[in-house]
């Protein structure tokens, strides 16, 4: 998120548009409730109506995966309504109460010129760029226009990075863009953006989204009055607008949204992601994925990262703070590697295993990674409390894929579906050849550490009782593994010992492995005058400490900050991470000493945003910052360069000090299926024809390719079906079907049905019903309700099935031979790989004998 | 203390489930471990009633919408006691085991004094407490008295997160009933109601029934059964003393409602418990008997522990 | 470094009589929580924590008396959810300790797998192992798959990749357990690399 639980409250339009937040993240209704109270109006856009729609002002029922259409229709109601009947008189000096151009021209790129030889082709749907060989772009046309180029000072305020200890690498050349402030030349950003949502008139969209109109007006209406400046509309998505092929296209969609209307950065707006596990936004920052290094940074790979100096050279932001990534990856492999790592050696970089990111290169995400297990490439598996035999799409075709596995390793608190998936129902263990090891695991409760909400809060778990019998932390664990695994390279060596062997691993007090020492290392410490074999440690007070050089250490710099008193290096209560004054002296619900926020403490993200030009505040009753004619006036802390070596720095239009250019991004050349949202149909469609453009389509989807996706097609399922969570349950229910009250509370998983569904299949309450497409097959309970309706989708009557995943094989208390993830879908997004969960076709019928 | 109650605002509440678990949790109240025991509902409501494990439901009822930007309406109702002011259960119980606390007006049970008669589900005009065939008792909220004589909230209001449960002085959450529902008219709730200020004597849960009455699952004009007031009126006849203490009925009521059983009666000075029959005291308030009272009615019924129905 | 939050919670007059309870509890084969009318957090010490489920954050009070959880609700200071938890939340307990329904006792949920296990090839259940075998058999799978398959070399880059291991996971962990798994693997050259964030 870039706010917090607490801003909720501080907003005036509420949009839920892919979140169903009252059930899934449940506590979000104390602060909507509390916004809603205040006079907000509260719009829910789903193809359901929820627990969450059923709190809202305005129900907007949506077809499943067609949400890049609403907002594309957003945007055109905006230019249509907003801006350019108002744009002339702002530009003459006339002010305009019912938008913010001031936010728009300044804060965003609206203004810059793109290369003349970017295009979108209606026709074939595609961006300039597409190479059909590859089904991926090249992005050189997305980019700006260059008015002038400025190199770094390295006599000046970049001398650090030519300084001794700090890699060579080429310095990166600041290219200013060309820009018109007037919006009129026709590649300027908005030009292009305005011709590209033309098509996107209220018809079309309703007929894709299978909306009604009146409805519809409303949401826009509703929704971009948060235009105003000082006002403040938000967003909030989940996983509803993350499971696509375009799901990150969705994400994008929603930024643009927030950024025309202005409402990013200020409080009560925001793009806000809910994130759906307890540590999902740690392990985000932890960068556990493929590509990903801790603290957003890339890891290691054979193309553009293929050496320190490479990284340094691709990754190195030319101005705003990603100036200073030299000095994160440095501090990073500082800490990876100890007093191994050294300049001669480059820091030890090439101990880092390079991704390959070849086009041509094999895949090793999520759903790649059951194709290599299917291959034999893959032969041993962890599952640190995940279970993919449950919660992978293409469920059975998971299983068969684990099947060839050496070994897998469960660490877990039940026997999960992927502990037992040689018990499944389909399988047969005669057969399977995989040693399992189940490990079991601590509870919450049962040990220390840090976690992370998806406001970006650094809280501390107590231990309170020791774990059950055996059950031991992940940390003692992975601790006994690593021991175990450098003892063996030791003894007998094997193939290249030297990343293990090098690696700096000495998280120990009084002997024992302990997270503390492993959070000094999170926050950073001086290396000099540290000994953690010592339990000696000098950390950081936060990361404008850090340098390039090789003096500090540092696995995670958006960290730093979070745990920073050496007086007290032992008591998590005496670090900032341990505060509890609950005293809100903000009056906006930031709790600025309540725990710990990154980066440095930040409440709201890009908060320089909530201050017009002369860093006066959009909205006076909700100041975060002000610029008082002297310094700036922070009641949340600046995330933006509020002061120069002590000396307070002008209010300026760099908004987004993220950004090299500083600037929010409408246009993006950054991601890899089109610098624009552009709607495409999923994978699997119920229409024959995008009525957009003309791919049906992504045309850069991942793994569509693979045999195992099964297509179907409309002819045979015709019915539309999403997945999703009740708010009883958890996932793939390893915790909550341990619990009785909630499988009291919920005991069965089933599919949703209107009554006009019911009743052309004859289908009645009580009734099983089997859910079924070229993937599988399950049966599961019947609710039928009023709550889902069928759809008008291109002119004809859609129907639409929603189906809850929190049971199958496994559990004590509550099983069903049904595993729901067996229907969905094993295809993904170009740029996250997410697979597409939300929207894929099914047909129905009413299960004979009703058996489970 | 003064009088207390739960406020309920149907129009915060989210459906979610979670005061119904937490008063699980907090009461000890088991849940079936039975593989695949609990059977589904085949809607959010589950289990479908109160029994004999589970003193507060969630209740859904859907409909067709009123306004015309919401195409449905889906009420969510609290089903648990009400906590009524005059609180026939605790009138009719003829062990004492049920009983108005003084201090703040909820109807509160000690199930060691529970004889497992049931007279207080037939009495209770919502259906309200459930015999727990395992403890051999009736199981209903007691709201949760033990935290507020601690200065807790009751579980159920502790934790929900959208705060549509709140805890408080009757005539505060009285107040706050009705500007939540002005606030609901304004918002275009045409139905909308507060119930429980006069009902039955006045409940010590006051709910915001954004929908109305009927639609969140709530009794329109709840009245006594008409078996309590016969077996009131036939008080004098055998003596009832005033105040807390609750002279048995068990004959007289047994008679009216088709059972036979011993009948005791609990002296609140004394905290003794004697049978009408042999005059004996069943068990001493001094707490000295290891007995329950239970035990001694079980002991001396024709049929089996609690066998009501038998 | 214990954290009680407001100290030690005393009953009115009943906590001689809840901890005797108490210790005959603790001498029968249900769990040392009894279930008396007694109030349920006498001489219980308090625990902070924050839920294991949604990314909400919300703060949790564990109560703890002798070693053992007896009861677990909203922490009434936390600002974000100020002692509100959802359903999953509020039955945190639950996964830890359960309420028998026949004895009414608490026990242990039964659920819960508390003891190492493995199944070996073609086996149809689970066999128990000590912790220390199953380390020593993972290390040494690990080892000689990672040995197996590893690429130190390709077209004359340095890529120290093991193409044959594959670890899955961490949005459940701690963020100091995430960085030692991320470690681990990192340092053992896998690439196939990946948590709950992706899906």
């Amino acid at each position: 998120m870039t706010s917090h639980w607490c801003d909720f409250q501080n907003t005036d339009v509420i949009l839920h548009c892919g979140s169903n937040s009252v059930e899934n993240h449940p506590v979000s209704s104390k602060w909507l409730n509390k916004a809603h109270e205040r006079g907000a109006k509260w719009i829910v856009v789903d193809p359901r109506y929820t627990r969450t729609a059923e709190m809202a002002d305005i129900y907007c029922p949506i077809r499943s995966g067609t949400d890049i259409a609403f907002y594309g229709g957003m945007y055109h109601y905006i230019i249509e309504n907003l801006i350019e009947p108002n744009l002339a008189d702002y530009l003459a000096g006339k002010e305009v109460p019912v938008y913010n151009f001031e936010y728009l021209l300044n804060y965003t790129n609206a203004s810059y010129l793109l290369d003349p030889e970017y295009s979108f082709d209606v026709e074939s749907g595609l961006f300039s760029g597409y190479d059909e060989a590859t089904k991926t772009y090249s992005n050189h046309s997305w980019h700006y226009q260059t008015e002038s180029e400025e190199q770094w000072d390295t006599a000046g305020d970049y001398a650090w990075a030519v300084a001794p200890g700090v890699p060579e690498f080429t310095t990166p050349t600041l290219q200013h863009p060309k820009r018109d402030m007037t919006l009129q030349d026709p590649m300027c950003v908005y030009q292009q953006f305005k011709k590209h949502y033309s098509r996107y008139d209220i018809e079309t969209v309703c007929s894709v989204c299978g909306m009604d109109r009146q409805t519809l007006e409303l949401v826009y209406e509703t929704y971009t009055a948060s235009a105003a400046p000082g006002k403040a509309g938000m967003i909030l998505y989940a996983l509803g607008q993350t499971q696509h092929t375009y799901g990150a296209q969705n994400t994008r969609a929603m930024s643009v949204m927030q950024l025309l209307l202005g409402n990013i950065g200020v409080p009560g707006g925001g793009v806000n992601a809910l994130r759906g596990e307890p540590n999902v936004q740690g392990a985000t920052d932890m960068g556990m994925m493929v590509n990903e290094h801790p603290a957003y940074l890339k890891w290691a790979n054979t193309t553009d990262r293929s050496s320190l100096r490479k990284w340094l050279e691709s990754q190195t932001y030319s101005d705003g703070y990603y100036t200073n990534k030299p000095k994160f990856i440095v501090s990073s492999l500082k800490e990876w590697f100890g007093e191994n790592a050294t300049v001669e050696n480059d820091y030890g970089y090439d101990w880092w295993p390079k991704v390959p990111s070849k086009k041509t290169d094999q895949d090793y995400t999520h759903i790649s990674t059951f194709e290599l297990m299917s291959q034999g490439v893959i032969k041993g598996y962890f599952n640190w409390g995940m279970n993919p035999c449950h919660s992978a799409p293409n469920a059975s075709n998971v299983r068969r894929a684990m099947a060839n596995l050496d070994w897998l390793v469960v660490a877990d608190q039940v026997a999960t579906e992927s502990a037992t998936f040689w018990k499944a129902p389909d399988m047969s263990p005669e057969e399977i050849n995989t040693t399992v090891y189940f490990l079991p695991c601590a509870l919450i409760y049962e040990k220390p550490g840090v976690i992370l909400n998806s406001g970006r809060w650094l809280q501390y778990r107590y231990q309170a009782v020791e774990p059950w019998d055996e059950a031991k932390p992940d940390y003692e664990m992975c601790d006994l593994l690593w021991t175990e695994i450098c003892r063996l390279y030791e003894a007998e060596g094997g193939a290249n010992p030297d990343p293990i062997l090098k690696t700096k691993w000495d998280y120990y007090i009084d002997g024992k492995i302990d997270p503390r020492p492993v959070a000094w290392a999170l926050n950073g410490y001086r290396v000099a005058s540290s000994d953690f074999a010592d339990e000696k440690v000098d950390l950081l007070s936060g990361y404008s400490e850090m340098a390039a050089d090789g003096s500090t250490a540092c696995a995670m710099w958006i960290y730093s900050g979070f745990w920073n008193n050496s007086d007290a290096p032992l008591d998590p209560a005496a670090q900032p991470i341990g505060r509890r004054d609950n005293d809100d002296k903000s009056g906006l619900g930031l709790y600025s000493n309540w725990a710990f926020s990154w980066p440095s403490n930040r409440r709201i993200l890009y908060n320089r945003n909530s201050a017009d030009m002369n860093g006066k505040p959009w909205a006076a009753d909700k100041k975060l910052v002000e610029w008082t004619g002297a310094k700036w006036d922070l009641v949340d802390q600046a995330d933006f360069v509020a002061a120069k070596n002590g000396t307070p720095v002008p209010p300026n239009n760099k908004t987004f000090f993220m950004l090299w250019e500083q600037n929010g991004r409408l246009e993006s050349y950054g991601m890899e299926d089109g610098p624009v949202p552009e709607f495409y149909e999923p994978f699997e469609s119920p229409v024959e024809k995008n009525l957009l453009n003309g791919a049906l389509s992504s045309p850069c989807m991942r793994f569509a390719e693979y045999e195992s996706t099964k297509h179907g097609d409309a002819s045979d399922y015709p019915i539309v079906a999403t997945t999703y969570s009740v708010t009883e349950h958890w996932q793939t229910g390893g915790q909550s079907r341990a619990c009785p009250a909630l499988v009291e509370a919920m005991p069965a998983q089933f599919v949703e049905i209107s009554e006009e569904l019911a009743a052309e299949k004859s289908i009645k309450p009580g009734d099983k019903v089997r859910v079924f497409n070229n993937r599988g097959s399950v049966v599961v309970d019947a609710v039928i309700t009023k709550r889902l309706k069928p759809m008008r989708v291109h002119g004809v009557t859609q129907h639409l099935v929603g189906l809850t995943h929190h049971y199958s094989w496994a559990g004590v208390f509550g099983t069903e031979a049904a595993t729901v993830n067996d229907l969905t879908p094993n295809v993904g997004d170009p740029n996250s790989f997410t697979p597409e969960y939300k929207a894929f076709l099914v047909d129905i019928e009413r299960a004979i004998g009703g058996a489970k | 203390m003064a009088e207390k109650a739960i406020l309920f605002d149907t129009s915060r509440c989210t459906g979610c489930h979670a005061c119904q678990i937490a008063c699980k949790c907090w009461n000890n109240l088991p849940s079936p471990t039975g593989l695949n025991e609990n059977k589904f509902s085949g809607t959010h409501q589950n289990p479908p009633d109160l029994n004999g494990q589970t003193r507060l439901i969630m209740t859904y009822h859907e409909s067709e919408g009123t306004l015309p930007t919401k195409t449905v309406q889906w009420a969510f109702g609290r089903r648990a006691c009400q906590h009524c002011t005059d609180a026939p259960c605790a009138s009719i119980c003829p062990a004492g085991a049920i009983c108005k606390d003084e201090a703040t007006g909820m109807v509160t049970t000690d199930n060691s004094k529970c004889v497992a008669c049931q007279y207080c589900s037939t009495a209770c005009p919502f259906d309200v407490p459930r015999y727990d065939g395992v403890q051999g008792t009736i199981n209903k909220c007691t709201g949760c008295v033990d935290r507020i004589e601690q200065g807790m909230p009751p579980a159920c209001v502790t934790t929900c997160q959208p705060e549509a449960l709140a805890f408080g002085d009757r005539d505060e959450m009285l107040a706050e009933a009705e500007k939540r529902l002005e606030m609901l008219k304004q918002r275009g709730y045409e139905n909308a109601v507060i119930y429980g200020a006069e009902e039955m004597g006045g409940l010590h849960v006051i709910q915001v029934l954004k929908y109305g009455v009927e639609a969140h699952g709530q009794v329109a004009n709840p009245t006594v059964s008409p078996v309590t007031t016969l077996t009131n009126l036939m008080k004098p006849v055998t003596g009832v003393v005033s105040g807390v203490t609750v002279l048995g009925l068990a004959a007289m009521f047994g008679l009216a409602a088709g059972y036979k059983r011993d009948k005791v009666v609990y002296n609140a000075e004394t905290e003794d418990t004697i049978s009408l029959i042999t005059g004996d005291v069943v068990k001493h308030g001094d707490g000295q008997d290891t007995t329950s009272v239970k035990d001694h009615i079980l002991e001396n019924l024709p049929g089996k522990k609690g066998g009501d129905h038998e | 470094m214990q954290l009680t939050r407001r100290g030690f919670f005393k009953s009115v007059g009943a906590a001689f009589a809840a901890t005797a309870a108490f210790e005959v509890a603790a001498a029968s084969p249900a769990l040392a929580v009894e279930t008396s009318k007694e109030w349920k957090l006498v001489n219980t010490e308090e625990h902070t924590s924050i839920c294991c489920y949604c990314a909400g954050g919300c703060g949790s009070l564990c109560s703890v008396r002798d070693g053992e959880l007896v009861n677990l609700e909203g922490d009434p200071d936390h600002p974000i959810n100020k002692g509100g938890l959802c359903p999953k939340g509020a039955s945190m307990f639950q996964l830890r300790n359960i309420v028998d329904p026949e004895t009414r006792e608490v026990i242990k949920n039964p659920e819960r797998v508390t003891k190492p296990m493995v199944r070996r090839p073609g086996g149809k259940d689970w066999e128990p192992i000590t912790w220390e075998d199953a380390i020593k058999e993972i290390a040494r799978k690990v080892k000689d798959t990672r040995d197996a398959t590893f690429i130190e070399n390709e077209g004359g880059m340095t890529v120290n990749w093991t193409p044959g291991i594959a670890s899955l996971g961490g949005s459940q962990e701690n963020s100091e357990e995430e960085y030692l798994i991320l470690k681990m693997m990192r340092s053992l050259g896998v690439v196939a690399i990946d948590n709950q964030a992706r899906v």
